[in-house]
């Protein structure tokens, strides 16, 4: 082993990476950024608002718990209210003009133990569970100041879909969106920067060709590609196979076979919008970059924050409030919520928080993709 | 900004000259690649743009092709002012670097820029390959070609759509010798057939085979004629040492 020669191959390296000044970037500022953020988002959180609905079902006896249950809940910072009946209650969670429904049983002075059931909304279970958590600490409170009932059972449950029976009900619809955004814009980046160094979209610009038909072409092709992917997603995620066990082999099942209330083809015509964005934002984003390496690179950057703060994760209502307002410019933030309220509320086309959620998805590709036609310029040099 | 010693006129007939540039400008930050450029190039004819690395020929190619935007003049081709998308039907444009898919054939390669120039003749395509001798290896992955069957694929492609102008950026570099006459031979019929050819060279060897040549020395046309004319004007039978006495300077390379 010469020393001369690993010095001087250790001297070129140092060399090339010292000249990649986006590589030096995001070597040293890029963990920074990420892991500032993850620890921005689970210290310095948002308590979840809680506005509480108390449904007294059990007359005179009910009035002092109730009362209780109030008190108890406003120390924990909640605004709380009381509703006529439970069908109010359940018209109030399910319009998000109330957070949390609390229902008092008529038997709550005869059962032994009562049961107390805790409405909650359900499109996004981890914000459902805070809500839940602070009606259950409340009713602690409750319980140890009364120093004599035995504690209740507490019920949850929710306006759409089933509680936390599976979680990947509100999990899955974020991961297939999440993962279809993540593959396409790879793909398109890092092929597309090959266009740009190869010297082949050189001489694509010295014939007719418009940039608009170069960005349509290349969203055809890799959203072919996009759709295939998506619907195999699909298909894996939602469906369900046994396999018998064969021989010494045990049955098993192939597929996550996640329940969806909704449409799967709505579903799918959500993520393949999203795909098409993430087709035209490779294309603009291949032109900051000079090395595949880069393309890579820009993930950390533009991927990261968006799986962060969608809602993916963490709900969005538990963001640090600076960061809140981030989360509406962030296409993943539409894709994420409009397959929530497919697979868990069975949101069809009728539903506006759907139809804005995909509105905004097709103003968000159509977006990328006039942007990433000007990127494409016939002046390349 | 001295004029070029205009040692010939090269434009033949009257109407409008196959390319013409007038005060052709492009600068990048403080470095002037192409340095007031005017000519007048006339039709069916080579002309072979001489000059080391880094003189302006690139440059001054992807002015009159309109890829790049000049600094300052304007640039013509067969009459329409560039960079003109419609025009670019009547231009062929062989690149520097080879400009061809990898991953496709090389009768996929040929058929794709056939139909970005709007061609869907799918003869036009085995003529192309027919020409550059690569018609028994229409359907190898360019990956697997040769060095200069790669070269040969590229001219293919700035061939297909039958130009009536032809722009050659270094285009037999890579190109074996035997190759490289039935290039020339290739060129010599095309521009009989009344193609204008703008061929970019640092060699000197293949100045001959061009009807006139042009010397570019640091951004600009140093000397233009015949490879006589420019012999005679410079006192000497060695055209390289006349490129070095005609732009005015020692430091050119070989």
């Amino acid at each position: 082993m010469s020393l001369r020669r690993t010095q001087a191959l250790f001297r070129r390296v140092v060399r090339e990476i010292r000249r990649d000044r986006p590589s030096i970037a995001l070597l040293f500022i890029a963990p920074l950024v990420v892991t500032g953020l993850l620890t921005f988002i689970l210290r310095e959180g948002e308590t979840p608002t809680i506005d509480a609905l108390i449904v007294n079902q059990a007359g005179q006896p009910g009035t002092l718990v109730a009362a209780e249950l109030t008190r108890a809940l406003e120390a924990e910072g909640a605004t709380v209210q009381a509703a006529a009946d439970e069908v109010s209650a359940r018209t109030a969670v399910a319009d998000e003009s109330a957070t949390v429904a609390v229902l008092l049983p008529a038997d709550l002075a005869t059962a032994q133990p009562p049961t107390i059931t805790i409405l909650t909304n359900g499109l996004d279970p981890s914000a459902d569970g805070a809500q839940v958590a602070a009606v259950q600490r409340a009713f602690l409170a409750v319980v140890a100041s009364a120093a004599n009932g035995a504690p209740p059972t507490i019920e949850h449950t929710t306006i759409y879909g089933v509680p936390s029976s599976d979680p990947l009900v509100a999990f899955a619809p974020a991961l297939v969106a999440f993962f279809a955004y993540f593959f396409v814009y790879l793909l398109t980046g890092v092929s597309f920067l090959r266009e740009r160094t190869g010297g082949t979209l050189e001489r694509l610009m010295a014939t007719p060709v418009a940039r608009g038909e170069i960005v349509t072409g290349y969203s055809l092709g890799f959203g072919l590609f996009a759709t295939l992917q998506v619907a195999l997603l699909l298909v894996w995620v939602i469906g369900s196979v046994q396999v018998p066990s064969i021989g010494p082999l045990p049955a098993f099942a192939v597929g996550l076979g996640v329940d969806v209330a909704g449409s799967p083809v709505l579903a799918f015509l959500v993520v393949v919008v999203l795909a098409l964005g993430a087709v035209s934002l490779g294309i603009f984003l291949s032109t900051f970059a000079r090395t595949e390496l880069q393309v890579i690179q820009f993930i950390p950057i533009v991927l990261t924050p968006q799986f962060l703060l969608s809602g993916v994760l963490f709900p969005i209502s538990s963001l640090p409030a600076v960061l809140q307002p981030l989360t509406a410019i962030m296409p993943l933030t539409y894709a994420v919520d409009g397959l929530r309220q497919i697979f868990v509320r069975g949101a069809d086309l009728g539903i506006a928080e759907l139809r804005f959620d995909i509105l905004v998805l097709v103003a968000f590709a159509i977006g990328f993709a006039t942007v990433a036609s000007l990127t494409i310029r016939r002046e390349i040099a | 900004m001295g004029q070029p010693p205009v040692l010939a006129t090269g434009s033949g007939g009257a109407g409008v000259p196959a390319i013409r540039a007038v005060g052709l400008c492009k600068s990048f930050g403080p470095i002037r690649a192409v340095d007031d450029i005017s000519v007048d190039l006339a039709h069916g004819r080579i002309y072979g743009l001489l000059g080391p690395n880094g003189s302006g020929k690139t440059t001054l190619i992807r002015l009159l092709v309109g890829l790049a935007a000049p600094t300052a003049g304007s640039a013509e081709v067969l009459g329409v002012a560039m960079p003109s998308r419609d025009n670019l039907r009547r231009i062929g444009y062989m690149t520097q670097a080879d400009g061809v898919y990898p991953s496709l054939t090389a009768a996929e390669n040929a058929s794709f820029f056939a139909a970005a120039y709007g061609i869907r003749d799918a003869s036009a395509v085995a003529q192309a390959l027919d020409v550059v001798e690569l018609a028994d290896r229409r359907d190898a992955i360019t990956a697997t070609l040769s060095g200069g069957q790669r070269r040969r694929l590229s001219l293919a492609c700035a061939l297909v759509h039958r130009p009536p102008v032809l722009f050659l950026d270094e285009p037999t570099v890579g190109v074996d010798p035997l190759l490289r006459i039935q290039f020339w031979e290739h060129f010599r019929t095309l521009a009989d057939a009344g193609t204008t050819i703008i061929v970019s060279s640092h060699v000197m060897d293949e100045a001959d085979r061009c009807d006139e040549l042009l010397f570019m020395r640091s951004g600009r046309v140093s000397a233009r004629g015949t490879g006589a004319e420019l012999r005679r004007a410079a006192g000497t039978d060695d055209l390289e040492l006349a490129f070095i006495r005609l732009s005015e300077g020692p430091e050119v390379e070989p």
